[in-house]
């Protein structure tokens, strides 16, 4: 049973098609990662997800709920449920690091008292590595340091859904890694379904059980990870391709698979 | 959720201070950057005289601020002409004398009304676009892009664009007085049905071209102003889109503040107040 | 985009600004909160700029009728001019210069940072979290803007006329009571509650719409100023006509 369905899905923006009638299920307590060239819709099909966009055809529905046409109401009830984290983070800059990640709690948690607030706050943000920064300015921090931010408000509410633009954009590789492994070992503990979009491929692999992969509007590969991975569509394997053994020719000497 | 938490990143050191401390008081502040400004205005003015000067680079500011100004400029000294005409209508009702109204319009539009409106909207308008202009192109790093390309920035970025501001906000107060008048016309002939040969015959009773010249150099000065103020801010530009949005800001706040307050030393020597 | 769509796009900002406040309520405090920076941050330039505005009105006004034997009408003049016309459009003006411009810069800064996004997949409607405030601040502080600089502006006058032309202050102020009616005191309360509505509802919906990188930021606070300002001068001439207009 998918928690987030597509059925049918287009959307265009101008001459650009970016999603053709795509369908697709997210299986529920699973990462699934997108991915594909640069423009190709990730993003979109993100956005899709919480609503911020609206297909020109077909549904989206999470947790059963139309995103595109539901009531104000009914939307927001579905978006309390999940949770997202923003390619810079997003974060308020007239609030500190504790006021960001307490915001959700203090909108739709009204039977929590301050100290418990508090406390969540401190529990999510020492799952992230940023223990004891409650009062730092938003201003002064890292492009690392303002995701993990971003990470921590958007599990604070315990939601069955996160979702991931990008998460390691701009990272070194040190941070990279670590929020790679952040998803691996949440995903492990809360059994939470995750959607990651991403460019990083390395990334993908260790993170993602499931891929889907887009490319031109279409979805052009669709499956468990290791299947994915064995691809032989000619754009998937040229997309994944530098993590695969480079075939060698009839000349002895190793080359980048051809497009088909 | 009982994941282990992962190793936090060493802290960052401390935010280093950018140009004053903050337990500076607000007028030593004001009083740098009043400083600054003057620097900067006489490294504008030493360019003046310099080879190579960008003339098609002015002539092109000057030219896209005018028309981009126009019709605010416009929109904002139509009404208040109207404005003018009506309001002064109701005194000059009280004593029978109604054919003086005209020689009021003139004298508010030409000596004040236009000289400030054209430049206020200047500034809220050309003013506030240089700055965003030369402020996102500070952000890009373009502006070090071209020095590093061997070009003066001020020479080729910012004078021209000063240029451009400081003489198109007379040419806009020209229009401003014909709109300012014709909105008077309107009102007082058209619209209450004032004797429109009485209204033109009285235009120039009080008002004499010294008027229109002294609007012009009212306006020569507030343009400069508003020239200067445009550029240090754009060109000064620190902390990203933000800090566009601020140049912007103050750009339109500074420059009002300045020349509201020099409009009345000028008005006061222009025009003087007569004795008892 | 054309200036029709454009204004057809603000109409319906305006509509579901409207639903959203009533629909999700409005935080008080925040209100009270933006009231207090709109006021605070505009003050300074605004009593300046009243200051000398005040100044010239009697300058020109005792230049133009002097020659016609009428120097101590100047008082009348500056109440008649000051109160009904130069007050709420002096306001307006430095408002939408201060606080509009920051409202645009703010709310524009969000939207390219996707911070307004952000809050939307929150669940708290961005509307009624960032514009009803700010919309609601801005027309409880206008009006008291207003009247604060409608007094400097006539003291300014008064003492312009009396050390620098030589009018006596009786004569001033016997012909600037005859200037304003009680009525003019309600209609300058209405002009500046509408350019607050308009001020604020300008730069916020500049900001809604701003494009990305800081050149969208400038434009937004560019188009916030001069739209602002030229709308609220406009309108005026219309109020005005309405409210004194033969």
């Amino acid at each position: 049973m998918g928690v987030i369905e597509f059925i049918g899905v287009s959307k265009a923006f101008g001459p650009n098609v970016v999603l053709r009638h795509l369908d697709l299920v997210l299986p529920e307590g699973q990462t699934t990662a997108i991915i594909g060239p640069s423009g190709t819709g990730k993003s979109v099909l993100l956005k899709h997800i919480v609503g911020l966009i609206k297909p020109d055809a077909g549904e989206v529905r999470c947790f059963g709920t139309d995103m595109a046409r539901a009531p104000e109401r009914e939307i927001y009830a579905a978006r309390r449920r999940l949770g997202m984290l923003f390619q810079d983070g997003a974060l308020f800059d007239s609030m500190s690091v504790g006021e960001n990640v307490e915001f959700p709690l203090v909108h739709h948690a009204p039977q929590m008292s301050a100290a418990q607030r508090r406390d969540r706050v401190a529990e999510k943000l020492a799952l992230v590595g940023m223990s004891g920064t409650e009062g730092r300015a938003t201003a002064g921090l890292s492009g690392g340091q303002r995701k993990r931010v971003g990470l921590a408000r958007a599990i604070v509410m315990e939601p069955e859904v996160v979702l991931f633009d990008e998460p390691n954009s701009g990272l070194d590789p040190m941070t990279s890694d670590a929020i790679d492994q952040l998803i691996v070992d949440m995903k492990a503990a809360l059994g939470v379904t995750f959607v990651v979009i991403s460019h990083d491929i390395v990334g993908t692999v260790k993170v993602a059980d499931h891929i889907a992969m887009l490319y031109g509007g279409d979805l052009v590969a669709w499956g468990p990870t290791a299947s994915v991975l064995r691809s032989e569509v000619p754009i998937v394997r040229r997309f994944l391709g530098r993590n695969l053994v480079l075939p060698t020719g009839p000349d002895g000497v190793a080359h980048l698979p051809q497009l088909g | 959720m009982s994941a282990a938490p992962i190793p936090p990143l060493p802290p960052l050191p401390a935010a280093a201070g950018v140009g004053a401390s903050a337990d500076e008081g607000a007028t030593v502040q004001a009083l740098r950057e009043i400083g600054r400004i003057g620097i900067f205005a006489g490294a504008l003015a030493a360019r003046l005289f310099r080879r190579p000067f960008f003339w098609s680079e002015a002539l092109y500011h000057l030219w896209t601020t005018t028309l981009r100004c126009l019709l605010p400029v416009v929109a904002v000294t139509l009404p208040f002409g109207m404005v003018i005409a009506l309001q002064g209508l109701e005194i000059f009702r009280m004593f029978g004398a109604e054919r003086l109204l005209s020689s009021l319009v003139s004298v508010a539009v030409l000596r004040e009304l236009s000289p400030v409106l054209a430049s206020v909207l200047v500034a809220a308008q050309g003013g506030s676009s240089t700055a965003a202009e030369l402020g996102s192109m500070r952000i890009k790093e373009e502006i070090d892009a071209t020095e590093v390309m061997a070009v003066d920035g001020l020479q080729y970025l910012v004078l021209p664009r000063f240029l451009g501001l400081m003489l198109a906000t007379p040419l806009l107060n020209i229009a401003g007085n014909v709109a300012g008048l014709v909105g008077g016309y309107v009102m007082a002939v058209w619209i209450e049905g004032e004797p429109g040969g009485i209204f033109l015959g009285n235009l120039w009773a009080l008002t004499a071209p010294m008027d229109v010249w002294a609007g012009l150099l009212k306006t020569l000065v507030f343009g400069a102003v508003i020239g200067l103020v445009a550029c240090y801010q754009g060109y000064n530009t620190t902390g990203g889109a933000a800090g566009v949005g601020r140049a912007v800001n103050d750009t339109v706040v500074q420059a009002v503040l300045v020349f509201i307050v020099a409009n009345y030393f000028l008005t006061s020597a222009l025009f003087g107040g007569m004795g008892p | 985009m054309s200036f029709l769509a454009a204004l057809g796009q603000f109409c319906f900002f305006l509509v579901d600004l409207a639903t959203a406040a009533l629909r999700h309520g409005i935080p008080w405090r925040a209100v009270l909160a933006e009231a207090y920076k709109i006021g605070v941050r505009s003050l300074p330039i605004l009593l300046t700029i009243a200051v000398f505005v005040g100044t010239n009105l009697s300058l020109q006004g005792y230049n133009a009728f002097r020659p016609l034997g009428g120097g101590r009408l100047v008082g009348m003049f500056v109440a008649l001019a000051g109160v009904r016309e130069l007050g709420p459009i002096i306001a307006a003006a430095m408002v939408a210069a201060k606080a509009g411009t920051e409202m645009a810069s703010q709310i524009g800064v969000m939207r390219i940072r996707e911070q307004i996004d952000a809050l939307d997949v929150m669940a708290v409607n961005p509307l009624a979290y960032l514009v009803a405030p700010r919309m609601l601040g801005s027309v409880l502080v206008m009006p008291a803007l207003t009247i604060i600089a409608v007094f400097v502006m006539l003291a300014s006058a008064l003492a312009t006329a009396v050390f620098q032309l030589g009018v006596k202050p009786a004569a001033f102020l016997e012909f600037a009571i005859r200037g304003v009616q009680p009525i003019d005191l309600v209609y300058v309360q209405v002009k500046s509650f509408i350019f607050g509505v308009i001020i604020c509802t300008v730069s916020c919906w500049f900001g809604f719409t701003c494009k990305s990188g800081p050149e969208g930021v400038g434009e937004a606070t560019n188009k916030a100023v001069v739209t602002a300002a030229v709308t609220c001068v406009s309108l005026n001439f219309f109020l005005s006509q309405l409210m004194y207009g033969g």
